[in-house]
């Protein structure tokens, strides 16, 4: 090869584009080097270098919101740069940010190594902003187990109790086959779209660009219909769509909190910018086969959440099941991407209504949890709004949010994906949608009941309920914001909610 | 000499990834569960490899060699977590991993 070709490849590695994942990437290994420089008694400066990283790179990335790379397409068409993508780095840093704080509450109840936590987050916050710039499958795919594999180490931590390593290894089992099943759709449709004897085949196969070319010239192809059913049932399986949410309660409960909210939030906004760059953009001429697919994950993710939800006792399961729902909503959106634009402002208001409320909610089950962190129950909240009053209206706001009570964001959240799905005509889906907020309402308010009207009854045969912790200066301030930006997004969304619904 | 047709790779390469996921869904063991996910990676590698020398691309070739490093890490993150569970449970059957429930 000649080398000036190489040196056309390599001018367009453009590294200024990728910066805010760079300086992730260093910070990370600089944690690694503050434990070995600091004496064992001030490791607590690790996660607050930690935090004080994260909050550069997330001015970093909000100074320059406007970068000059938008629309382009960098390192050979790898990355593509776009406002949703800048939208979701933010997204990333933000459920970095509380990660990082819930584990500092969280941690200091268990006896394990405490650096290595904040290392992984870092490490899989980066791959997370990666894989939301995605514009090649390769991309996509190694981006996508960066995130799983820290997650499969991030779910089994707290390695001394045996169901946190249960939640561990049923993770890991779930989330490799999905990965298996994910990569295998994407070699049908590499092999597929490289075949020499179809109509617009291409050397770049893999490329998201060159890929939609070929499947809108072959619409109907047998192989590349397979190939996409795998790939939108792998991802299908991140974000936890029936029938693939059976991994949902186990690893959530197992899983320590701030991993579970790490999980809920973070891990399943990665399966979304990626169904939402797959089955908005990519596959859109197989309108044919996605609606119907997407329409039926959309109605029973929906009803399933729901319906499960409300058996349960344990509130990390709940707020797990409560989360697939959450899911149905979302896919309720991308399912109306392709016919009306609006759709994606709104799917990413949902995802920053859903950020906002549910770390409220996991703030203050760090807050609640003992050193057995998957024991969790409903019972454990009677009396909080006498004890803790303000972990309370925390969590009165968070719930009232996610079960999507008018003033508050949940309920705009919930509005504008509505709106858009009704613009698209998909009324059934919509009545689906309906009824799953209607029922999950009664979950939700029995979790604000238990924390509001009922009493601790302190019988002696009763088993103990673990000690709260108290809440310290930096969380409390951060817990207050997450309450407090809740109520104020629901008021006035402002240039934001204009912004994110105009395109 | 007789060679192979790309249909015959395809077919092969499906058969592998069924008995793997046949494999995971089936199998009490977790070794076993493990060893069929990785059948299942292998499965896609030998379908890309070909599709690669068939259609001429040389991407497919290279997508390998991530699909490697992923294998490994997996396998490295795996194993770990089976053996920590199997020092806290003493068992590694499937049936008997069912502790967490409501």
């Amino acid at each position: 090869m000649d080398i000036s070709v190489l040196q056309t490849l390599a001018s367009r590695n453009l590294w200024g584009a990728i910066t805010p994942e760079i300086m992730l990437g260093c910070l990370a290994l600089l944690l690694l080097v503050l434990e070995l420089l600091f004496p064992k008694q001030q490791h607590q400066a690790v996660p607050a270098a930690a935090l004080v990283g994260l909050l550069c790179v997330l001015s970093d990335v909000l100074v320059n919101f406007q970068s000059a790379y938008l629309g382009e397409e960098t390192f050979n068409g790898l990355l593509r740069h776009t406002p949703g993508g800048q939208i979701m780095r933010v997204f990333f840093l933000i459920a970095a940010i509380m990660v990082c704080l819930l584990a500092r509450v969280s941690l200091a109840k268990q006896r394990m190594p405490r650096v290595e936590f904040y290392h992984i987050v870092l490490v899989v916050t980066a791959a997370m902003m990666l894989l939301a710039q995605a514009n090649h499958l390769v991309m996509l795919f190694v981006a996508l187990e960066t995130v799983t594999i820290g997650l499969y180490i991030l779910v089994s931590y707290y390695r001394t109790s045996s169901l946190t390593l249960e939640a561990g290894f049923k993770y890991l089992v779930m989330g490799a086959l999905s990965s298996s099943i994910l990569l295998f759709g994407i070699v049908l449709l590499y092999g597929v779209a490289g075949n020499p004897s179809l109509p617009a085949h291409t050397a770049q196969s893999m490329h998201y660009g060159q890929l939609a070319a070929f499947l809108a010239a072959n619409p109907h192809n047998f192989l590349a219909s397979v190939g996409i059913v795998f790939v939108l049932a792998g991802v299908a399986f991140k974000i936890g769509a029936f029938p693939f949410q059976i991994w949902v309660p186990d690893v959530y409960q197992g899983a320590p909190t701030p991993v579970t909210a790490f999980l809920a939030v973070s891990s399943k906004a990665v399966g979304f910018t990626a169904l939402l760059a797959l089955a908005g953009t990519v596959f859109a001429s197989y309108a044919w086969l996605i609606a119907p697919v997407l329409t039926f994950f959309a109605a029973t993710t929906l009803l399933f959440g729901n319906l499960a939800a409300l058996t349960q006792h344990n509130v990390k399961r709940l707020i797990g099941l409560s989360g697939v729902s959450h899911a149905g909503f979302l896919i309720l959106g991308v399912a109306a991407v392709s016919r009306v634009p609006m759709a994606t402002g709104a799917i990413y208001f949902y995802l920053f209504a859903y950020l906002l409320a549910s770390f409220a909610v996991f703030g203050v089950m760090t807050h609640l949890a003992g050193p057995d962190d998957a024991d969790q129950e409903l019972d454990h909240y009677a009396g909080l709004s006498k004890d803790h009053p303000f972990l309370a209206l925390v969590l009165a706001i968070g719930l009232g949010s996610l079960a999507g009570i008018p003033p508050l964001v949940g309920f705009m959240g919930k509005l504008f994906i509505f709106i858009a799905a009704f613009q698209a005509g998909l009324y059934g889906l919509l009545a689906v949608a309906i009824l799953g907020v209607v029922i999950s309402i009664y979950y939700y308010f029995g979790w604000i009941k238990a924390a509001f009207f009922e009493t601790w009854a302190n019988s002696p045969d009763a088993p103990a309920r673990p000690a709260r912790t108290p809440v310290d200066f930096v969380t409390g301030l951060a817990l207050g914001a997450l309450a407090l930006s809740t109520v104020i997004l629901g008021f006035y969304q402002g240039p934001l909610g204009a912004w994110l619904t105009r395109r | 000499m007789m060679t192979a047709s790309l249909n015959e790779y395809v077919i092969i390469s499906a058969l592998l990834f069924c008995i793997g996921f046949f494999g995971v869904l089936l199998r009490r063991n977790t070794l076993v569960v493990y060893m069929s996910l990785e059948l299942m990676l292998v499965a896609s590698t030998l379908a890309l490899v070909a599709f690669s020398r068939f259609n001429n691309t040389m991407d497919g070739n290279i997508f390998v060699f991530f699909i490697l490093t992923v294998a490994a890490a997996e396998v490295a993150v795996g194993l770990a977590i089976i053996v920590a569970l199997f020092r806290k449970r003493h068992t590694v059957q499937i049936d008997k991993l069912d502790s967490l429930k409501n």
